[in-house]
């Protein structure tokens, strides 16, 4: 059977790819899909397992996964094999990379977070003097916006503030419960808004690509997938200069085949895209590919306090539940002396805090976690990140992965703007809760190591200036006009939003722009 | 090879199958009883020197004890689940154990001049005394703090996490369902 011609190979299943497939196949375009990860049956291909029938007791294999702080032996099979897929780092400049390959992507397992980046991001140099702007407003992402919150069922309430733009909700009509409404009155004394949170219903279990985007595009009968193919490369005509596919690699047996196609766009997340391209040898007369990587510093528990009016019991039935997102409130009116930008929160009240907050231990440890029951309060701190040239990835060819690829070199450092933010953060929380009379019981200011938030973005940045950016504003590789990379590695700064609702809406944007440009044969 | 060998005779025995007769009606059989290693058999442990494993089993103890119908872990066997697991970890964490266990017994034999195996109630509780600090996300850098950081959460899991502990709280039976949700291999 010989191969069928494509127009447009999309490398990678997940947000971006997902979406890109979505916009090209209702318009009539035929695609190849590639994916590096199995297809898998999410309702099936999971079942409940009590911890004492676990290897590790439910606490993991210890080896496994060292760089994946949120592994633990329930989810273990759902990341990466840090083995199979290996990355170096220097020894004194840790990197979280967190990787998922299945069809589907991180969407399968994304914390559904839903938010617009507002001007404070696109035009943050105009704002701040730092770095760049990116080539495009709100104003031209938020069509795109409309069109992803309602195919993701994004739940939310307006709430008209302008660094956290409003859009298209399901109206979220939940009340706030008392503990939270206390808080919020501390937080308002103090100008520091609180909104609800903002966040992808999705259908059924999942909120995925797998579920609201794929199934879609295969409708149309223009959607071809091939998962367990590993891309080696994108090959090049060298007589034109022009993408003419990939070669991948079958994962279960290595067999080396090639896709061909007219067009290839890149949405196989940020590092492994970037990956990709300089494994290529391509896309990087600028000589910024694979720089200018950032993400979102997290802080989780950040601080924990418990609310004594709720200790024993005391308090009645739902005072103390639900949970809020702060947004960004530093450096929009006011400048900070110790740091540009600014952070958020998101928080909840009414867990149990966990055994370790306690100085206890033995029956007086269960007597104190039985009087705390439903007492904690605790936030996680989500904080921007500025884009520097020397935060970068490379190619390492001494090691190479389970296929033979070379792997990523991340060298990537949190600096005295990330710190010095953090500081305040968690100050600014912890006076908060001693403000509602709350108890702190621990306080963390240290990010965890880069990658944590699993946000990474900005390794293939766009631009107005092909000497600085490797994209332009559509998505488009300035040096390769029929190659496209539609996934976060296009960002030039991430704020503090978590970012798929942006990611889905540029590929969605880059798309429909690719798809004009194929119609008029301009690509 | 033998398999290879006996590949092209599978087509042939394809073609001499018939249709079976329908099978008579059977009452579903019931679903077999499984179990795990730690129910049916004794660990072994490889790990820890014989000195950190009497100090670890202590600190176990101290750590849950038993209560009535509550096995402490001890009875869950965590001090040897224990060597498994960080037997089965990396360097620095196998050195943050082995380091620890060794400073606590170095300063119960300073403080009490015995073992810190053979200390009592009142001993022990002095040499946890780092349990009694307000709780850091940095971790100590004295060993004896370290390791009592690391072992009350890994001690205490490995402890509710255990089939002896489950069996008690379902009145001596192995319990059934429950648990979180479990994300199988794709092959």
């Amino acid at each position: 059977m010989a191969a069928t011609n494509y127009d447009v190979l999309i490398i990678g299943s997940g947000a971006s790819g997902g979406m890109a497939a979505y916009t090209l196949t209702k318009k009539g375009i035929k695609c190849l899909m590639l994916d590096a990860g199995p297809a898998v049956d999410f309702q099936n291909n999971h079942v409940t397992k009590p911890a004492w029938e676990l290897p590790y007791r439910g606490l993991g294999n210890p080896s496994r996964l060292p760089h994946v702080v949120q592994a633990n032996e329930y989810n273990a099979n759902q990341w990466v094999d840090e083995k199979q897929v290996p990355y170096t780092h220097d020894a004194n400049a840790p990197y979280n990379w967190v990787r998922v390959r299945y069809v589907g992507g991180k969407s399968l397992f994304w914390s559904r977070m839903s938010f617009r980046l507002s001007d404070y991001e696109f035009k943050a140099k105009d704002h701040d003097g730092f770095g760049d702007n990116w080539p495009i407003s709100l104003a031209d992402l938020a069509p795109y916006y409309d069109q992803v919150e309602p195919i993701f069922r994004v739940r939310g309430r307006k709430e008209g503030l302008k660094q956290l733009p409003d859009g298209n909700f399901i109206e979220d009509t939940t009340s706030w419960s008392p503990a939270v409404q206390k808080f919020i009155g501390e937080a308002s004394k103090r100008n520091i808004p609180v909104t609800k949170m903002r966040s992808s219903l999705g259908r059924g279990q999942l909120a995925s690509s797998l579920n609201l985007l794929l199934p879609d595009a295969l409708a149309t009968g223009n959607l071809t997938i091939i998962p367990d193919a590993v891309v080696r490369e994108i090959t090049v005509d060298k007589n034109t200069g022009r993408v003419t596919g990939a070669n991948f690699l079958d994962r279960h047996s290595s067999r080396e085949m090639h896709a061909k196609a007219k067009v290839v766009v890149l949405g196989a997340s940020c590092l492994e895209s970037t990956r990709i391209l300089l494994n290529s040898g391509i896309a990087n007369s600028s000589g910024v590919l694979g720089h200018y990587l950032h993400d979102q510093f997290y802080i989780t528990q950040s601080v924990q306090a418990v609310m004594p009016e709720v200790r024993d019991k005391t308090a009645p039935a739902g005072y103390a539940s639900g949970g809020g997102y702060i947004p960004r409130f530093r450096n929009l009116q006011t400048k900070e002396k110790d740091f540009l930008r600014g952070y958020a929160f998101d928080f909840t009240a009414g867990g149990t805090p966990d055994a370790k907050f306690f100085p206890l231990y033995g029956k007086a440890l269960d007597d104190a976690l039985d009087a705390h029951r439903g007492t904690g309060f605790t936030g996680t701190c989500m904080g921007s990140v500025l884009p520097t040239f020397e935060n970068h990835v490379r190619i390492n060819k001494d090691v190479t992965d389970a296929w033979g690829i070379p792997v990523l070199h991340i060298q990537a450092r949190y600096g005295s703007n990330e710190f010095n933010m953090a500081k305040d953060a968690i100050n600014t929380m912890a006076e908060l809760c001693r403000a509602c009379g709350w108890e702190v019981l621990a306080r963390r200011d240290q990010p965890y190591p880069p990658g944590y938030s699993i946000h990474e973005v900005g390794t293939c940045r766009m631009g107005d200036n092909p000497k600085t950016s490797v994209l332009n504003k559509w998505n488009q590789s300035w040096d390769i006009k029929n190659l496209f990379v539609v996934d976060g590695s296009s960002f030039v700064t991430a704020g503090s939003q978590n970012p798929t609702m942006t990611i889905l809406s540029l590929s969605m944007r880059a798309s429909e722009y690719l798809a004009e440009q194929m119609r008029k044969g301009a690509v | 090879m033998q398999a290879l060998a006996a590949a092209p005779a599978a087509p042939a025995l394809l073609a001499q199958q018939t249709v079976p007769a329908p099978a008579p009606e059977v009452a579903e059989s019931a679903p077999l009883d499984f179990s795990i290693p730690d129910e049916g058999a004794d660990p072994i442990s490889r790990f820890f020197s014989a000195r950190q494993f009497a100090t670890l089993k202590r600190l176990c103890d101290l750590l849950i004890p038993a209560a009535p119908g509550s096995p402490g872990a001890l009875e869950a066997r965590v001090p040897e689940f224990m060597d498994f697991l960080i037997g089965d970890a990396p360097v620095q964490r196998q050195q943050l154990w082995r380091n620890g266990l060794d400073a606590l017994e170095s300063q119960s034999q300073t403080r009490f001049r015995k073992a810190f195996a053979d200390t009592d109630a009142g001993q022990g509780d002095a040499l946890l005394a780092p349990l009694h600090q307000p709780w850091s996300f940095e971790p100590p850098d004295e060993p004896v703090a370290r390791l009592l950081a690391a072992a009350k959460q890994d001690v205490r899991t490995a402890t509710y996490n255990s089939l002896e502990r489950n069996m008690a709280a379902s009145g001596g039976k192995r319990p059934r369902g429950g648990g979180g949700l479990y994300w199988l291999a794709v092959e």
